[in-house]
């Protein structure tokens, strides 16, 4: 098959999978308890990954930010600062990022061991749609995690900050709580909660249609979870940086 | 169809299925030739051929899994190959269909993250509204049917090659589907675990009435339980009838089979 060919027959098999995704949302059967064990699995997977690695970005905000605040006679500003990057972010960009790590490839992996091992066509012959009851819960469990972890990892990321500006470096803790929500509104917590809810949404879908795509036996399924994680990676990178700047643009 | 071979039941006015002119290719590769075939209700036909003819791709088309290039494919009557599984009232159909069927994969197939217990009641959990009891007392019932009594709660890595074959069995025949179709149920399997699998297929032919469409290799196991026996070579149906007659017949194809003669017209691929 040529090039164009070839991604003509991708971009068809994107399509189909978006459609056959949408249509599954919209219409039952639904399989909630299957979701809510993909959901539990997913917190307790990423729960500790996720405060290990958001803990001590705040951390270091407020061990670079403190001297440069304090040159200019403002540290009681610093946690203006650290609050306004947690929200927008570092929280929703982390916690996406470490969904995608934990929860992208596991998701990804377990759904191209089903294909490769053939557990997915046994599903179809067993007249239960794949989609739904594979992938669906994978990307639903996703989007709701994805947003819950964000609000530990604000939770982590601040206190962290806090630790480290008050106890360590010497600032004043009224100050430091006076000026932590000065700069940040309701709209920076649902930028933050929507990025999450996008992002976690790409991770499950992403990782579902590479699962499923899978072929090749081990070597596959290690290829489908390797390429989620660097795929959702990339993807979540680029747009946090796009949608920060429209935000931006617009005065949000 | 060589030598006259082609089995029409005239008896039968409701076979099982019925292919008519199927046709598959990957690529260049034709991997179905214009197969047709009726397998009457209650039949055990079993599929003979060398490895890597097409067996596995007619067994896969049956149940819509591939949808063939040519040809038609009726299940009691309703022409699978009609439907569009993109369309929500096709796909329904299809569904439909598919619960007619159950499958014995190659491997097993197997849900990993589950239970024995949980595999074998997993067609009965989502197409029936039985109770929790009813269903655990169906699963026992199921395992002690295969041989397995008592192991509900292992897990599936806990179990042997054959042990595996004979619960993904256990769920294939969980909703006594009125077609079984089994892909090489005896490879991989020692000789007295193969006939045991061969006796429960006969077992539940006999006390069912249930259809089975076997795909095999093995010879011994087409003699033992096959009442209808094809020979599929490079996608052609080299052969097809009762397995008296096929077993009698002096077909080139299979007597060189049949006999394990390398000398014939079927090549080592």
């Amino acid at each position: 098959m040529t090039g164009p060919l070839r991604l003509l027959e991708s971009l068809g098999a994107v399509a189909i999978y978006l459609f056959a995704i949408v249509r599954s949302l919209f219409t039952g059967p639904r399989y909630v308890a299957e979701t809510l064990r993909v959901a539990d699995i997913l917190v307790r997977r990423c729960l500790l990954p996720v405060g290990l690695a958001v803990a001590p970005v705040g951390a270091v905000i407020s061990l670079q930010g403190v001297h440069i605040f304090r040159s200019f006679g403002a540290e009681e500003l610093l946690s203006s600062l650290l609050a306004t990057a947690v929200f927008r972010e570092y929280s929703p960009a982390l916690a996406s990022v470490m969904v995608a790590a934990q929860a992208g490839s596991s998701i990804a992996a377990r759904i191209g061991t089903m294909q490769v091992r053939g557990q997915i066509d046994a599903l179809a012959v067993m007249s239960v749609d794949p989609i739904r009851y594979v992938v669906v819960p994978g990307l639903i469990a996703c989007a709701i995690v994805t947003p819950l972890l964000n609000v530990l990892t604000t939770i982590l990321g601040l206190a962290s900050g806090w630790f480290f500006a008050v106890v360590l470096s010497g600032c004043d803790h009224g100050s430091f709580m006076a000026n932590l929500y000065s700069q940040v509104s309701m709209v920076d917590l649902w930028v933050g909660m929507g990025k999450c809810l996008v992002f976690g949404t790409a991770v499950g879908l992403i990782a579902g249609y590479l699962g499923l795509r899978t072929s090749g036996g081990a070597t596959g399924v290690g290829k489908a979870a390797n390429n989620t994680v660097t795929y959702t990676i990339v993807l979540i990178l680029v747009v946090d940086y796009l949608a920060s700047m429209l935000l931006l643009r617009w005065g949000l | 169809m060589p030598e006259g071979f082609h089995y029409v039941p005239p008896t039968d006015p409701a076979p099982a299925v019925v292919f008519e002119n199927v046709s598959k290719s990957f690529g260049k590769q034709c991997v179905l030739d214009s197969v047709s075939l009726v397998v009457p209700k209650g039949a055990i036909m079993v599929m003979l051929g060398p490895s890597g003819t097409g067996k596995s791709v007619l067994l896969r088309c049956l149940v819509g899994l591939i949808k063939p290039d040519a040809g038609h494919i009726y299940v009691f009557g309703e022409d699978l190959t009609a439907l569009d599984e993109s369309r929500s009232a096709d796909r329904n159909k299809l569904f439909a269909l598919r619960r007619k069927f159950g499958m014995l994969f190659q491997d097993g197939a197997l849900f990993d993250d589950m239970s024995v217990g949980d595999n074998v009641a997993f067609p009965m959990v989502q197409h029936t509204r039985l109770g929790t009891a009813e269903i655990r007392r169906q699963v026992a019932e199921n395992l002690k049917r295969v041989g397995l009594p008592g192991v509900e709660n292992k897990m599936v890595s806990e179990l042997s090659g054959g042990m595996r074959k004979r619960v993904a069995f256990a769920r294939a025949i969980a909703l006594r589907p009125e077609i079984v179709l089994c892909d090489e149920p005896s490879s991989g399997l020692d000789p007295v675990m193969s006939a045991t699998l061969d006796e429960l297929i006969q077992e539940l032919h006999r006390e069912l009435g249930m259809t089975f469409i076997v795909i095999s290799h093995d010879t011994a196991e087409a003699r033992k339980i096959s009442t209808h026996i094809g020979l599929l070579y490079k996608g052609k149906l080299q052969a097809f009838d009762t397995a008296e007659r096929v077993l009698n017949s002096s077909h080139s194809h299979v007597k060189q089979f049949f006999e394990r003669n390398t000398q014939g017209p079927i090549k080592v691929l």
